[in-house]
């Protein structure tokens, strides 16, 4: 879905955290994207780990590349 | 609603100020790039900015920062030198590191807590000797290093507003009453120690490791291997607890900050 004016969104699972503060995320439709993580996210010291559920706003300019926006409660 | 327009950048962006914490980048009535302002209770301003392009973060930063007063403040992780940098561009400096620390369950071992000490277990604290502790450590805590130097899970609460949950404590009695206590929230699949404190009057007796190793042992029990805690570098007796149970750095936040013009 796409948000208000803004990029994709699509829920994933997060198969790998890199070592250059990016994750490796399985979308649901099976694509892999890189994706960093919010600033809100970090502001709140919220861990991102393999295999948790998050949500993806896909950057509009390279559909490889996103950004977490939300982890969802497993 | 207060508008920026940027035609200088690529792409070329209108920013508009939302919220009053909150501004959007748009290009061609598209979202590319947002900040956020938020005040956390110890009075400081956090920023963040999450932007596809180089020129439309600097353009929010030039933004929010002109429209901000400050201090102010953001966080990032060391690793990731694109925002760092962008940060740096915008006038910010680190101001301390806090080091992401892996702690293996099963790496403390029993540790008897010093003589007259008893260690009440995870999830068995009482309410009210907890709250009348967390008073004496918050009370501590604003008399000397202040909140700034605290981690995110250490607030500046009003004084009614104390301990949360008592479930998530494990603490140490002396003499009818707490002198010690250690606060453990279970993150999704890794369990953090969000925060660790003993009385000044009772520290360097070795309460903090039996407390740590107490819950951490518990965590082993419950088939839990690791748990995750961050740590000031400049606090050399928290650095050297957790090291000295085998904590092993993982990954480290940079503090930044941005002083008033």
């Amino acid at each position: 879905m796409a948000n208000k004016a803004g990029g994709i969104e699509v829920e994933g699972t997060v198969l790998e955290c890199l070592r250059n503060a990016t994750f490796k995320v399985e979308l649901a439709n099976g694509h892999q994207v890189l994706a960093h993580i919010s600033g809100k996210i970090r502001k709140n010291y919220i861990k991102i780990l393999p295999y948790d559920r998050v949500l993806v706003e896909l950057s509009p300019y390279d559909l490889g590349r996103g950004r977490i926006l939300f982890r969802y409660r497993n | 609603m207060q508008t920026a327009h940027f035609t200088s950048g690529e792409p070329a962006v209108v920013i508009t100020r939302i919220t009053p914490g909150l501004w959007h980048a748009l290009a061609d009535d598209r979202v590319v790039g947002r900040g956020e302002a938020s005040t956390r209770p110890d009075g400081r301003t956090f920023l963040s900015i999450d932007a596809w392009h180089r020129s439309v973060f600097d353009q929010l930063a030039d933004t929010m920062l002109a429209e901000l007063e400050g201090p102010l403040h953001t966080i990032v992780d060391e690793v990731d030198a694109e925002l760092t940098a962008g940060w740096e561009r915008a006038g910010f400096t680190t101001r301390r590191r806090e080091w992401e620390y892996v702690v293996p369950t099963g790496g403390a071992g029993r540790v008897l807590p010093p003589p007259g000490v008893t260690i009440v277990p995870l999830g068995e604290a009482s309410e009210g000797p907890l709250r009348a502790l967390d008073r004496v450590v918050r009370a501590e805590v604003e008399a000397t290093l202040g909140w700034q130097e605290m981690p995110a899970e250490v607030l500046a609460r009003p004084a009614w507003d104390t301990v949360v949950d008592p479930a998530l404590y494990a603490a140490a009695a002396e003499a009818g009453e707490y002198v010690g206590l250690v606060r453990v929230v279970q993150v999704t699949r890794l369990p953090r120690i969000g925060l660790i404190a003993v009385r000044a009057d009772r520290q360097r007796r070795g309460i903090a490791r039996a407390l740590l190793a107490q819950v951490l042992g518990a965590l082993h029990d419950a088939g839990i291997p690791t748990a995750s805690a961050e740590v000031n570098e400049a606090n050399p007796a928290a650095t050297a607890l957790f090291e000295g149970i085998g904590a092993r750095r993982a990954s480290s936040n940079l503090e930044l900050v941005r002083h008033g013009e």
